[in-house]
């Protein structure tokens, strides 16, 4: 055969060696077990979010990167480490092929059922996802990432079962890979520094997340740079192993013996490969820390405020981040989208994302509008909208001319109870009063409660409280009696006596109270004594 | 011929100019043959990332979140403990003689209880939430588990099914399931959790005794 037929069946004998690695690979094995995860961790987990895609597609970089990331990394090692398990290195290294190429297809190998499961279970989420969702379309940054963080772990596995072929190596790359995940699900969730970015676990995100805005792709190029940086020193290091090329072993305990040449086998690889490896080395070192300079720029995107329960310091909710150098003005424009209205005298819309829930909205606000109706500064309609960027209450505000209370879909902390944009928890009595009490709050609290978070004032409780009993809500526990309040503060039986008093008014007389007092007690001017 | 390439033999083992008794040589070879040494030190090296873990607050410190690292961590403790199941000489040790089932018994035993303590010495003065009650039974429950795995795919592989277990486990711990058989998710003095945790060792521990991981020559390590 002459050297230009060699050459010719070159690629076709590489895709027969590949096969072979395909076919022998111990991932394939691994599958229905990862199959048996998915169904009963992500996919479940899914199922109980709100039909909206970003919020849906978080679940493969919390759950299924956990899920399939033990396993990629283990029997990536495992599969690195075939060669020095059956101590097969010294006969290998007669074959045409040289160490980086066997080594190469062996990866590719375990790599192609990796990605085949992860993408299998991807498109199995988003096509639940589509049948249910109302608006939007699949993101794909979440699958990217995914996909390069599997690369990544399967490239890190594989390189520490070729370098230390040990029967302790797989189960502890395994360890080590979902330990290293859940530390960084721990910094996602309340980031320390914002070097916790370059985790590809994400926070809890807000259930309006890419229905008001685009989802800005930031973070997901800063991730993708950074491991595919890591995953390319890696390979480097692979290719530059001299156990790889050389008829030698590392193993531990015991026979600790390193080679210690770099000179390559006579005819197997090029003088070139040494030379590629520690420029690929240095690339990848590079793209990681560019990536992680980038990461260390990053600034909060704060969509709103919370309470915890009953009062206290608010704190802000952080909906995303942005990288200066990667952001691109565009995301900030909001999306157009048709909203989806329902009732005459008080309308209500929803985002079309939402419109599942929209008339539990109508259902919980008609009441409580009814009974404002006509009062200085009562709404006339409720729109749902994003908080983002508003620096306002997740409960909802109040605006322009005519009034508009607008209120969000965002997770909604402790001020108006733990809703999840699901129609089980918008349909539960607890809900209904929560959501009729962050409407009361707007409108009897004013502007500077929702503008400079904080509690209202005694009064401003007992009316809310009062306006609640009238429409049949139950009292929210946070404006129930429970024990004494501060000293020189009405305590809680005290502004529960009111609102009894109150709300025992004739519907007639509470509102023309209401309408010749209303601003007066917005702005904090009406005492509990001076309450009817 | 020359004598050119001649080499005196290698010296015999110092251990074997020793007076050990052959009982204690027996078992110690058989220690060396499993590399329960390095298992040692991988569960020593468990421990100190659990105390790590717990340090440094990389995990939570209390409600359903608190028990994820951890119960990783003993997952691993577990799956290094079961994998010197695999033994280097395949069938022929077989025939060596009536002790190897004891043997096997004894080292998986052993394994398990440095698993535990080795994990407990980590956690010491450190606050583990559920404390150790939950520790011991998370790595009893899975190391009968890869002891069971073992049987099917060998000794190398014996950490699939507990590393699959924790992570279906990790499920059951954020949705506070009450199985017994998701034993990591119960409370430490649930009867039923133990139970079933125990099970599943003794089950384990005896067909491993009986019969041995499944072995393959073409793979030693």
């Amino acid at each position: 055969m002459t050297a230009l037929a060699a050459r010719a069946l070159a690629p076709a004998s590489a895709g027969r060696l590949l096969r072979l690695e395909i076919r022998r690979n111990a991932m394939v094995w691994a599958l229905p077990l990862l199959a048996v995860l998915f169904v009963y961790d992500p996919y479940r987990t899914a199922s109980g979010y709100p039909p909206v895609w970003d919020v849906r597609a978080s679940v493969i970089l919390n759950h299924m990167l956990f899920d399939f990331g033990a396993f990629a990394g283990g029997l990536a090692a495992w599969a690195g480490s075939r060669d020095g398990r059956r101590q097969t290195r010294d006969l290998l290294a007669a074959t045409a092929r040289p160490a980086w190429a066997r080594q190469a297809a062996a990866l590719a190998g375990t790599l192609f059922w990796v990605l085949l499961g992860f993408l299998a279970a991807v498109a199995v989420l988003y096509i639940q996802t589509a049948r249910q969702v109302t608006w939007g379309g699949p993101p794909l940054w979440p699958v990217a990432v995914g996909a390069v963080a599997l690369i990544t772990i399967c490239a890190i596995g594989f390189t520490a079962g070729a370098l230390v072929p040990g029967r302790f190596t797989a189960p502890l790359v395994a360890v080590g890979v979902v330990v290293l995940d859940l530390v960084g699900f721990r910094e996602a969730l309340g980031p320390s520094s914002a070097y916790a970015l370059l985790s590809p676990s994400a926070g809890a995100l807000p259930d309006d997340t890419g229905l008001f805005y685009p989802v800005a792709p930031d973070v997901a190029i800063a991730q993708v740079m950074f491991m595919g940086g890591i995953t390319a020193a890696v390979l480097g290091i692979l290719a530059l192993s001299p156990a790889l090329r050389w008829p030698g072993t590392l193993r531990w305990p015991g026979t600790l013996r390193w080679p210690g040449t770099w000179r390559l086998p006579a005819g197997a690889t090029g003088p070139w490969l040494p030379a590629v490896a520690i420029t690929v080395v240095a690339a990848g070192l590079a793209a990681a820390g560019t990536a992680a300079g980038l990461a260390g720029t990053a600034r909060p995107v704060v969509s709103g405020w919370e309470f915890p329960a009953p009062v206290g310091t608010p704190k802000p909710v952080v909906s995303g981040w942005e990288i200066p150098a990667l952001h691109n003005a565009a995301s900030d424009r909001p999306l157009a989208y048709p909203p989806d209205c329902t009732g005459t005298s008080f309308q209500v819309c929803v985002h079309p994302a939402f419109s599942f829930f929209r008339d539990d909205v109508a259902a919980a606000l008609d009441p409580v509008a009814a009974e404002v109706a006509g009062l200085p500064g009562a709404p006339l309609s409720a729109e749902e909208a994003a908080a983002r960027g508003k620096g306002a209450l997740l409960g909802g505000v109040i605006t322009g001319i005519p009034p508009v209370y607008e209120f969000n879909g965002e997770r909604a902390g402790s001020l108006i109870g733990a809703f999840q944009g699901t129609t089980a928890s918008a349909s539960s009595a607890t809900w209904r009063a929560l959501f009729q009490q962050a409407f009361l709050d707007a409108l009897v609290a004013g502007p500077a409660h929702a503008g400079s978070p904080g509690p209202a004032s005694p009064a401003q409780q007992a009316v809310v409280t009062a306006l609640l009993t009238a429409v049949g809500s139950q009292v929210p526990q946070s404006h129930q009696a429970a024990g004494g309040g501060p000293p020189g503060e009405p305590s809680p039986a005290q502004i529960a006596a009111a609102a009894n008093r109150f709300a025992a008014l004739p519907s007639a007389a509470r509102h023309a109270w209401l309408a010749a007092h209303l601003p007066a007690l917005r702005a904090g001017q009406v005492t509990l004594a001076q309450l009817p | 011929m020359t004598a050119a390439g001649w080499q005196d033999p290698p010296a015999a083992p110092v251990l074997a100019a020793w007076p050990v008794p052959a009982g204690v040589r027996l078992v110690w070879l058989h220690l060396l043959s499993r590399r329960v040494p390095a298992a040692a030190v991988a569960l020593v090296g468990c421990g100190a990332v659990l105390r790590a873990a717990l340090q440094w607050h990389w995990t939570f410190s209390s409600g359903p979140y608190a028990q994820r690292i951890p119960l990783i961590i003993e997952a691993g403790a577990a799956a290094a403990a079961v994998v010197t199941s695999h033994s280097p000489f395949g069938e022929a040790e077989r025939a060596t003689g009536r002790w190897l089932p004891w043997l096997r018994l004894g080292t998986a035993l052993a394994l398990t209880g440095l698993a535990i303590g080795a994990l407990q010495l980590g956690v010491t003065g450190a606050g583990l939430n559920e404390g150790i009650m939950v520790l011991a039974r998370n790595v009893i429950g899975m190391t009968g588990i890869g002891l069971l795995c073992s049987l099917v795919t060998g000794g190398l592989l014996a950490w699939i099914l507990p590393l699959a277990y924790m992570a279906f486990a990790q499920y059951a711990l954020l949705e506070a399931w009450r199985s017994p058989w998701t034993w990591p998710a119960r409370p430490p003095a649930d009867r039923g959790a133990w139970l079933c945790a125990c099970v599943v060792f003794a089950v384990g521990l005896a067909a491993f005794t009986i019969s041995g991981a499944r072995n393959s020559l073409a793979d030693n390590a």
